[in-house]
């Protein structure tokens, strides 16, 4: 990380304020004396001139050697957290640099720190290093927003003595600070045991068959009757049920909405121009939260495209997309983070994602979740294709999503609630769980 | 125009403070070509180090930096109270109405001083007081910039004062050496104001959550900046030099026609300046009248023309020599022991004659009782004063009679001093009337002095007629070489025109000579005081005489008018062979005579070659020029006011911060106009108050400030960057701003929208902000 770079020249020297006044008054001066023929004032005319001009071309040919490294404190950040940026900066030239201002570098949407003086820095110490040759630069910086962000390069301006002229110069490189979706934290209980319960069960038994070492456990008040043990009741006397530990390796589904097909095609650049399009990353979110609540819970969570399912959200995605723990919060996370804003659903018309639908046992199904921002037909479609494969099978629905595409997956028997915004993505996790029979009375 | 203005420690003020005495001073030294000596620099510095420490001292104790410039000043009053109050002060330091009467005096002298000295100056007490009460402002002006305002770049403004004034003044202008000081002097300060300010911004810090938190090096080697600087400034002022050097002069004759009338700046100062003012009196008043106890009658000269400036008779200008006091003055030149002379005290009092010349009847040995500094001029005797005039002046001048017998003139030598030489050139060309006429008066002539009397006795003759009227008819007024010929010819004109005559004829037969302006002996009167006869004489004895040299005897008057003044007896045909004694000077013309000029002689003498026209043209371009200075000036507000604007519409189009832009726009629009209201309003209330006025009855212009509003609320109170701009949201900006500002205009009256513009009220907060008062922000 840490690599001496000389300093690029970026720009053209330019005149402070200062020096151009002086430049003008000079002129104005040569006029005057010129004109009244004034020998004396021409000197001081030609003062004016020549000095930002000598300005000038001492900042050009005067170019610093510097060393940048920057570390940011966390490397990772959470939407809207603050990162500590530290930046250290060397003197390699031989001469000490002074009279430098300093501003780093941050894409836009993000408030970097004003520009600031840039304290002197001594020669380059070869041996017996004192630190007199390096600055200490330090600053938080707020993310309000997840993606992947490049800081620096480090913009140096560089003035000469006196104040009349300045250059800008880039030192060192950018380096990427990560900002992954804000998580909101998900009812457990709700979340795993009741719900999926059947599946996990299946998995055990299935990898396990020979295996009979069910702990038995008081009956809760929720617990399925068909794992009740009779024969554990029968000999304590009291309604017991099968306790299993979730050893083994249960996986979930996510299916993030990352084309945005359903929109109209004219309305692409307008939404590219204003930012952050505030669907996507509602369902980003929902996709995190979801994610990160299941990977704690042990599952392994492969999270793909709606539009192409076998295919990771991102393109370098691990696993085709598969994470698991230890680590795989992170990774999942990361992956999110540098989800590009929605691009164009090029080539997704093309086939509806061939629907290897290979019925599965209903003991095989994983639970899947799908996180529709603006879906058109087709990706409705592959999701009603892969629907035998989950259970159960919820749709997250933001409000973009087209009447057309919600009667089709309710047809399919898919599971569909509404987000609106972040707030309700703990109260939408938890309908899940107790809403089933409702859900199931009124549905077609 | 944002001044930072972080709070400066004392060193760092002290060091600017010491940096801006510095430059102020070596930029007063290019005066130094201008003013005799040195003390008046020392006494610049002095006020200088008083006014700009005086304010680092009460910097340094916390006054508002408002109320320093004042008490600058107080303390510069006191200053000059203790060196020029004198005994009108209180403790030395305090003045009194009568130290402000001294002021006002020595300011009145110091504007004559200015009008009347040739270079180099004598600093007399008047001129040193205009310095210091000069250096003074400088240094207050200087203060504001450098430590208020905190822009020490354009302290150069007022230093370039002092170094300006030289250059239009002599030809050479300031010393080059000086110039290259100032400038480097100049550096300095702004070498120093850049350490200072990066020194106060890193103390300070920055502010806020965003503020970067800064771990400089302990120690750094301060030696290699010093370098570069010096480094940097040699550069620079040495490509100065050569270019300074190198670049050809091109002549003003090219741009502006003849230099001599063509520029707006005299170079150097005209005698005649108050000279004519005062000769041109139209009215007869009294001059001066004097009591002479011997008896004695003279001429009473008040300068002396000696050489041709082109065709013109002109007095030599030189400058003032401090050591010419006029309480002794010279022998007169040539005046040798062999002749007899007497000394007889003669009492002036001047009444109405107000000239910086002294009526002095020449020689004179002395003078005492006069008010002011008065200096005699070598050779002439002339006495002029740097920084008063005769107004009110009561004088005794003690005058040397100088008795010369016809046969000491008729012995003088015809080989002459070379210095003496200048007073017989002629120019090169000269009509030929003048040649023939000298010769064939003077052909007869045994010796010089006979030649002279000749001359006299030629033009005393009866083929001259006195007359004020015939060379203005005739069209031949004045006193150059055609009109000698023409009067030569006509032989009909008054005083000016004998006096050139007679000077010429005489330079042409061999005589130096020169003419005299001033008063011939003036008219008795009844009234005695100490039985003295009191003489007056009023502005109808103005007079011009010549003047011829005689080895061993000096300048003697002749007096070639017929019908004024008197003859003096040497110059009498045949004075010296009938040994009469010399005739008492008896007034040839009483009070009421006929014949006196009442034409200005000075006008005749120096100035007939003036075209009309090109005085009316160069009229034109002074008060062209004067008038396009005038409208420059009253429009500097409103191009500030419109700068502003431009650079607010550049804001809206750039996107930075664009609505904030607009509304500031707007707010200042309405300042302008005087319906800004208070600090503190919304821009909700303000937009209320806007559109309750009548021209915001028009839907358009209220749905335009409506958006405004809207956008600036958004801007500065929602999210940062939720109003991320566009191109078209800049341009329907820029147009509602537009139709806003039309609106509120239309809705003032004529006057209201002419001061708007000229005298934009908006732009007093700037200036208040700058100099720390209260803010008052518009909106």
């Amino acid at each position: 990380m840490f690599r001496p770079r000389s300093v690029r020249v970026s720009a053209w020297p330019r005149l402070t304020r200062r020096g151009g006044s002086l430049m003008i008054v000079g002129v104005l001066l040569l006029a005057v004396s010129l004109w009244f023929d004034l020998r004396d004032i021409l000197l001081l005319a030609f003062v004016g001139i020549a000095m930002p001009i000598a300005a000038a071309v001492f900042v050009a040919a005067r170019g610093p050697r510097l060393s940048v490294t920057r570390v940011f404190a966390p490397p990772v950040v959470a939407a809207g957290a603050w990162t500590r940026v530290s930046i250290v900066v060397k003197n390699r030239g031989r001469r000490t640099f002074d009279g430098a201002h300093w501003r780093d570098t941050v894409p836009d949407g993000l408030m970097g720190p004003p520009e600031a003086i840039l304290p002197a820095i001594g020669p380059y110490e070869g041996v017996l290093p004192s630190g007199d040759d390096t600055v200490r630069l330090e600053y938080r910086l707020r993310m309000p927003r997840r993606g992947v962000y490049s800081i620096g390069p480090l913009r140096i301006g560089v003035a000469d003595p006196f104040g009349l002229a300045r250059i800008d110069r880039e030192a060192g490189a950018g380096h990427e600070v990560v900002v992954t979706p804000r998580i909101t934290p998900l009812d457990a209980a709700l979340g795993s045991a009741a719900s999926i319960d059947g599946v996990v069960h299946g998995l055990r038994r299935r990898t396990h068959p020979n295996s009979d070492e069910l702990i038995a456990r008081e009956y809760r008040y929720g617990d399925p009757l068909r794992r009740v043990n009779w024969a554990a009741t029968a000999r304590r006397g009291e309604l017991m049920v099968r306790e299993e530990e979730q050893r083994g390796d249960p996986e979930a589904r996510i299916l993030l909405d990352t084309t945005l097909s359903g929109r109209p095609p004219g309305t692409l650049r307008r939404d590219d121009d204003e930012g952050a399009h505030f669907g996507f990353e509602l369902g980003i979110e929902v996709a995190a939260s979801i994610g990160m609540h299941l990977l704690e819970r042990g599952f392994r969570v492969r999270c793909t495209q709606v539009a192409d399912p076998e295919r990771g959200v991102i393109p370098g995605a691990a696993h085709g997309g598969a994470y698991r723990m230890p680590g795989g919060d992170r990774m999942l996370l990361e992956d999110l983070a540098r989800l590009d804003r929605p691009g164009r659903a090029a080539g997704h018309e093309a086939e509806p994602a061939p629907s290897d639908a290979h019925p599965r046992a209903r003991e095989a199904r994983s639970p899947g979740f799908a996180v529709l921002v603006d879906p058109d037909e087709s990706d409705a479609r592959a999701l009603v294709a892969l629907r035998p494969t989950f259970e159960p099978a919820v749709a997250f629905a933001t409000d973009g999503v087209s009447r057309l595409v919600l009667d089709l997956l309710e047809d399919a028997d898919w599971r569909v609630v509404r987000v609106r915004r972040p707030a309700e993505i703990g109260e939408a996790w938890s309908g899940i769980a107790t809403t089933p029979r409702e859900r199931a009375t009124h549905a077609p | 125009m944002r001044p930072d203005l972080m709070p400066l420690s004392r060193a760092q003020r002290l060091a600017l403070t010491a940096a801006s005495f510095l430059f102020l001073v070596i930029a007063t030294m290019a005066l130094g070509p201008l003013i005799a000596g040195s003390g008046w620099w020392w006494l610049c510095a002095f006020i200088a180090a008083g006014t700009l420490f005086s304010g680092f001292g009460l910097r340094s104790i916390r006054t508002p930096p408002s109320l320093v410039p004042v008490l600058e000043l107080v303390v510069l009053l006191l200053m000059l109270t203790l060196l020029f109050g004198g005994g009108t002060s209180i403790a030395l330091v305090v003045p009194t109405a009568g130290t402000f009467e001294t002021f006002g005096e020595l300011m009145a002298g110091a504007q004559r001083t200015i009008e009347q000295q040739s270079v180099p100056a004598v600093p007399v007490p008047p001129l040193t007081f205009a310095l210091a009460v000069g250096t003074g402002l400088l240094a207050v002006v200087v203060d504001i910039l450098v430590q208020t305002a905190r822009m020490p770049a354009l302290a150069a403004a007022p230093a370039l004062v002092p170094v300006l004034i030289p250059g239009f003044i002599i030809e050479a202008g300031a010393d080059v050496p000086t110039l290259v000081l100032t400038a480097a002097a100049y550096l300095l300060l702004l070498r120093v104001d850049v350490r200072v300010r990066r020194r106060a911004r890193l103390a300070a810090g920055e502010e806020g959550d965003q503020a970067a938190t800064v771990i400089a090096p302990k120690r750094v080697p301060i030696v290699s900046t010093f370098g570069a600087s010096l480094g940097l400034a040699a550069v620079g002022l040495l490509a100065a030099s050569v270019l300074a050097a190198s670049t050809p002069s091109v002549s003003t004759s090219l741009l502006l026609g003849s230099p001599s009338q063509g520029t707006l700046f005299a170079r150097g100062v005209s005698p005649f300046i108050d000279l004519g003012r005062d000769l041109r009196r139209p009215e007869p008043l009294p001059a001066f009248h004097y009591f002479a106890r011997d008896g004695d009658r003279p001429y009473f000269t008040l300068l002396t023309l000696d050489r041709f400036e082109g065709e013109v008779w002109a007095p030599t200008e030189r400058a003032v020599d401090g050591d010419n006091t006029v309480d002794q003055m010279p022998r007169p030149d040539g005046l040798s022991s062999a002749v007899e002379t007497s000394e007889h005290p003669i009492d002036v009092v001047v009444d109405e004659v107000r000239t910086t010349w002294l009526p002095v009847p020449y020689p004179a040995a002395r003078i005492e009782g006069l008010k002011g500094s008065w200096f005699w001029d070598d050779g002439s005797l002339t006495v002029r004063s740097v920084d008063t005039n005769t107004g009110g002046q009561s004088y005794q001048v003690t005058r040397l009679e100088v008795e010369p017998t016809p046969q000491q003139l008729r012995a003088a030598d015809r080989e002459f001093d070379d210095e003496l030489a200048s007073f017989l050139d002629l120019p090169d060309e000269m009509p030929a009337i003048i040649g023939e006429t000298a010769a064939a008066i003077t052909a007869s002539a045994a010796s010089p002095y006979d030649a002279a009397v000749a001359i006299q006795a030629y033009l005393r003759g009866s083929e001259f007629d006195y007359s004020t009227e015939a060379p203005v008819e005739d069209g031949y007024d004045g006193g150059g070489f055609d009109v000698i010929a023409t009067f030569l010819e006509t032989k009909a004109g008054y005083c000016v025109h004998f006096a050139s005559t007679m000077a010429v004829l005489a330079r042409e037969s061999g005589i130096p000579s020169r003419i005299s302006i001033g008063y011939t002996q003036g008219s008795p009167t009844d009234e005695r005081v100490d039985g003295v006869l009191r003489i007056e004489v009023d502005t109808h004895d103005l007079h011009a005489w010549p003047e011829l040299y005689f080895e061993g005897v000096g300048w003697v008057p002749f007096e070639p008018t017929p019908g004024r003044g008197t003859v003096p007896g040497y110059s009498r045909p045949g004075a010296g062979e009938e040994g009469a004694p010399p005739l008492a000077s008896t007034p040839a013309t009483g009070p009421g005579s006929t014949g006196r000029p009442d034409i200005d002689p000075d006008t005749g003498l120096a100035g007939p070659v003036v075209d009309p026209v090109a005085t009316a043209t160069q009229l034109w371009i002074r008060t062209g020029v004067v008038a396009l200075v005038v409208a420059v000036l009253l429009l500097v507000p409103a191009a500030f006011r419109l700068s502003r604007r431009l650079a607010r519409v550049r804001r809206i189009r750039h996107g930075e911060r664009p609505a904030d832009a607009a509304w500031d726009e707007l707010a200042a629009t309405a300042v302008d106009l005087g319906v800004g209201g208070s600090g503190g309003e919304t821009p909700r209330e303000f937009a209320a108050r806007l559109t309750g006025r009548e021209a915001f009855g028009d839907a358009a212009a209220r749905a335009a400030v409506v958006r405004l509003r809207d956008a600036v609320e958004r801007e500065r109170y929602g999210p940062d960057g939720a109003g991320t701009p566009s191109a078209a949201a800049s341009a329907s900006l820029v147009d509602d701003l537009a139709t806003a500002r039309a609106a509120l205009l239309a809705d003032a009256v004529g006057a209201e929208r002419a001061r708007a513009i000229l005298m934009p009220p908006s732009l007093v907060d700037g200036v208040r902000r700058v100099l720390g008062g209260r803010i008052a922000r518009g909106a």
